[in-house]
């Protein structure tokens, strides 16, 4: 039986840029079109275009089944039946009304402003503000109708000093939110705290000491347990890596972290409020479900889209999401965290004879090996249960399942953010949450 | 003919000339559409045929020394009436800034690579990849793989002048994915680039597909270094990309601007070892040679024998440092060869790595990094052994451009790029 999914998709985004007062980026862009995506014969046909008008729509969808049907060339392909999942209803975050761009400049003119004058021995200031709001209309065949709206914003604060040797050196503050700019508190009264450790850090970072290479006892800071969630273990149980190859196929149901740990990916709604990126249906119109990854160190599931799925023998989570109006929906995580536990963060420090406090991170890589890393961008030194020096740039790596079944302690704080992209052919927005932990893994040094 | 005659260009000429009824003292329009013809490989199986088509305005305006830009699909009359009224505000909005200028006097057509999509082409192409693997690689698993077919076509032009037409067609092929047997699992490698012609040669033979299959099974087993030591690293291409990466930024607006590029006093001085040249080829394929701020972007030697000869602002940058405007295109860059054999580069290594990829953090400001070597191979006394798991290197991307003791006379041409193999000492193995 043959599977047709169409998708109305709109992407506004907003990035601005100031560096030393200077706007070197102002930028308002619309992306938007339709798209559409038939499963025919085991093989799938897709079309896009950047009209929305009914006729156009039933331009691709033509146009879609041609290329499913072109594929009959490689032959006869059998494939299960497509996991089922009828999503129907509207989903649209209401946030404040949208700020104007006069405001947005003057608050990043405003802040721009103030830390110049409140540090000026910076060598630079660079600001970021954007925000981007995706609507998407998606129905199927299969009785889906959905209207889903996902809005995010962000600000990053970089600040670049002179180090002791001369060479620049420099620190990033992200803020962000669900909503537009305007639902983001950038104001100076709001950041000037956050600005005034960011500055102190800075400050810390300009004599810092290389780390020492090697396995290593670290306390990972709430900022980077959403990240080790994200990279070490949410790709490697995305079911199209699994499908692929990731070793995570042959342990579900087996150990691969310390009791201490719990793993999931949200869907909408996480603690009884909506989530930073809520999914209630996806791309292909299956309702979302929450995916838990990981259950007291316990492997137990994948995120799966309907043809993942069906080939796993898996119900379909709703994981599957496009970026553009012209990509097709991919596999991807929604908001992923770690649970919290039960230590506080002071005596998880307290109790490191030897190591190391992970503060802030930059971007991160996932294998499916299970191997992953991420930079580590702001770090301490920790002798004897008292946090030293700061340490140079430096890359945190291990086995996810080596590092997670280390897990010996877990913080009672949460701290959640939506300020990056997930890359993955496509790029995604996605958020990602955890508690502060202590693992032991492996800083990249001399 | 004047360039602006194609409907491309007619739109360009009609939004330029609304723009200037706005009120913008100088303008810049491109209008662009897409088409990409791709045919997808899933799991080691042909999955999907995709066929998009994208359409973009892309506005830049300064009034008052002022600017704002925008993109948008929609090009309707009334659509873009109402973007360039929100475009005028936002740059109203903006601070001042003398240093905004819409390039000049800049004219071209320029059409290259195949302007058609040849769908039988890409169909052989997908046959010959994956029988080569299930020939050659059987454990090897192409998670994802595309041959594809990419058509940009868009008109430039400016309230100063400028008009430049542009038909850009190339095909692309890649492959991405594991080994896998048993419980095991390689690192992910993937390989792939752009070419003109796809026909010219076997689908594994282009830009170190086959290698890329054939290494990543050996991959499948791996073990880590023992201990820390300081050592020699092979850079194979994709690896050299990483630093070449690092170089490019440093010598580019954001941090000539913000005052953090090592490289801002340095033209004219040893930035590199001798063996280290930097060409630009901006003629590629699936490149054009423009800039983004729409300057032709002629030919342009920037490390020649380790001496930086240029920074590369653009003309906004050069406005606001001081430094001369040098435009350069979005892609396109040659390492020149070296004399070594590729055998040779290994042979010479006491104790080190033949690093596939490296998985890190970006780069600190000064050049500092550290980062796990995937897809590599330990190297001792000279002889290649197991794949490495577990294991990063330390050190500074600035240093290294000047520890390069040799380079390889062998290159991979992924049209973008252009890069040899590269031994590199004094690196930190942990």
């Amino acid at each position: 039986m043959t599977y047709l999914e169409q998708r109305r998709h709109e992407l506004r985004k907003r990035r601005i840029q100031m560096i030393d007062g200077s706007l070197t980026i102002n930028s308002q862009t619309v992306d938007a079109g339709a798209s559409a995506r038939v499963f025919a014969d085991a093989y799938w046909g897709f079309a896009s275009t950047p009209d929305t008008d009914a006729a156009s729509l039933g331009r691709i969808a033509d146009a879609a089944l041609r290329n499913a049907g072109a594929m009959a060339r490689f032959g006869p392909r059998t494939m299960p039946a497509l996991a089922p999942g009828i999503g129907r209803g509207e989903h649209v975050y209401r946030g404040q009304p949208a700020l104007g761009q006069t405001e947005c400049v003057q608050r990043l003119s405003a802040l721009g402003a103030w830390s110049r004058r409140t540090y000026p021995e910076l060598k630079s200031v660079r600001l970021l503000i954007g925000d981007e709001h995706h609507t998407k209309r998606v129905s199927t065949s299969a009785g889906s109708d959905v209207l889903s709206s996902i809005q995010r914003a962000l600000c990053y604060v970089t600040f670049i000093a002179e180090g002791a040797d001369g060479a620049p050196v420099e620190l990033t503050q992200s803020l962000s939110t669900k909503g537009s700019l305007a639902d983001l508190d950038f104001s100076v009264e709001t950041l000037g705290p956050a600005l005034a450790e960011l500055y102190r850090h800075l400050q810390a970072k300009r004599v810092a000491v290389p780390a020492r290479g090697g396995q290593h006892r670290v306390v990972l800071g709430p900022e980077l347990a959403g990240m080790l969630a994200h990279e070490a273990m949410g790709h490697p149980c995305e079911a199209d890596l699994v499908l692929g190859g990731a070793v995570t196929r042959d342990l579900v149901g087996r150990r691969v972290a310390s009791e201490l740990v719990t793993m999931i990916d949200y869907a909408h709604t996480c603690g009884g409020s909506e989530t930073l990126i809520p999914v209630y249906a996806d791309d292909e119109g299956t309702p979302a479900q929450d995916a838990v990854l990981i259950d007291r160190g316990i492997l137990t599931s994948f995120m799966s889209s309907r043809e993942t799925a069906a080939r796993l023998g898996i119900a379909a989570t709703g994981s599957a999401r496009a970026y553009a109006p012209d990509d097709e929906p991919l596999v991807r995580m929604r908001n992923t965290a770690i649970l919290p536990g039960t230590h506080k963060l002071q005596a998880m420090i307290d109790e490191v004879d030897d190591g190391y406090l992970l503060l802030k991170t930059g971007n991160g890589q996932a294998d499916s090996t299970t191997e992953f890393m991420f930079g580590i961008t702001l770090a301490y030194e920790i002798r004897k249960g008292r946090v030293g020096a700061a340490i140079r740039d430096t890359t945190l790596s291990g086995s996810a399942i080596k590092v997670l079944q280390s897990v010996d302690a877990v913080s009672d704080d949460m701290y959640w953010n939506c300020s990056g992209y997930c890359g993955k052919k496509q790029p995604m927005v996605v958020s990602m949450g955890g508690p502060a932990l202590r693992v032991r893994a492996h800083l990249g040094g001399q | 003919m004047s360039e602006t005659s194609g409907p491309l260009g007619v739109a360009a000429a009609r939004a330029l000339a609304l723009m200037s009824a706005a009120g913008f003292d100088q303008a810049r329009v491109s209008v662009g559409e897409a088409r990409v013809d791709e045919l997808s490989i899933a799991h080691n199986e042909p999955s999907l045929l995709r066929t998009t088509e994208t359409r973009q305005v892309t506005l830049v305006g300064v009034v008052g020394a002022r600017m704002a830009s925008t993109e948008v699909a929609d090009t309707s009359e009334a659509a873009l009436r109402e973007c360039i009224g929100a475009l005028f505000d936002d740059a109203k909005a903006a601070p001042e800034d003398p240093a905004h200028t819409v390039s000049s006097g800049q004219r071209a057509v320029i059409v290259q690579g195949p302007q058609r999509p040849d769908f039988d082409l890409l169909a052989a192409k997908a046959v010959e990849l994956l029988e080569f693997r299930l020939r050659e690689t059987p454990r090897m698993m192409i998670d994802e793989g595309e041959v594809k077919h990419t058509l940009r076509r868009w008109h430039t032009l400016t309230s100063a002048g400028s008009d430049i037409a542009c038909s850009v067609g190339c095909y692309s092929i890649g492959a991405f994915g594991t080994a896998r047997e048993g419980g095991r699992s390689s690192s992910f490698n993937y390989a792939g680039g752009s070419a003109d012609d796809l026909d010219e040669r076997h689908a594994a033979e282009w830009f170190g597909i086959g290698e890329m299959l054939c290494d990543t099974v050996r991959q499948i087993e791996t073990s880590p270094f023992a201990g820390k030591f300081v050592g020699d690293v092979v850079l194979t291409p994709p690896a050299v990309a990483t630093l070449l990466g690092w170089l490019l930024e440093q010598l580019a607006d954001t941090a000539l601007i913000s005052a953090s590029s090592v490289y801002r006093e340095r033209v004219g001085e040893a930035i590199a070892s001798p063996l280290f040249a930097l060409h630009s080829r901006f003629d590629a394929p699936g490149v054009a040679p423009l800039s983004a701020d729409a300057f032709l972007a002629p030919p342009l030697e920037v490390v020649r024998a380790g001496r930086l000869l240029t920074l590369t602002p653009s003309r906004y940058g050069a406005n606001r440092t001081g430094l001369p405007h040098v435009p350069v295109a979005s892609a396109g860059w040659d390492i020149p060869a070296g004399q070594t054999p590729l055998a040779q580069l290994t042979q010479d290594v006491t104790r080190g790595a033949i690093v596939g990829r490296l998985s890190m953090g970006r780069p600190a400001t000064n050049g500092d990094f550290s980062g796990v070597i995937k897809n590599s191979f330990a190297v001792e006394g000279g002889v290649a052994g197991q794949a490495l798991s577990e294991t990063m290197i330390a050190g500074n991307m600035a240093q290294m451009l000047h520890d390069i003791v040799a380079v390889s006379r062998e290159r991979i041409d992924s049209g973008a790029q252009r890069l040899p193999w590269m031994r590199i000492g004094g690196l930190h193995f942990s």
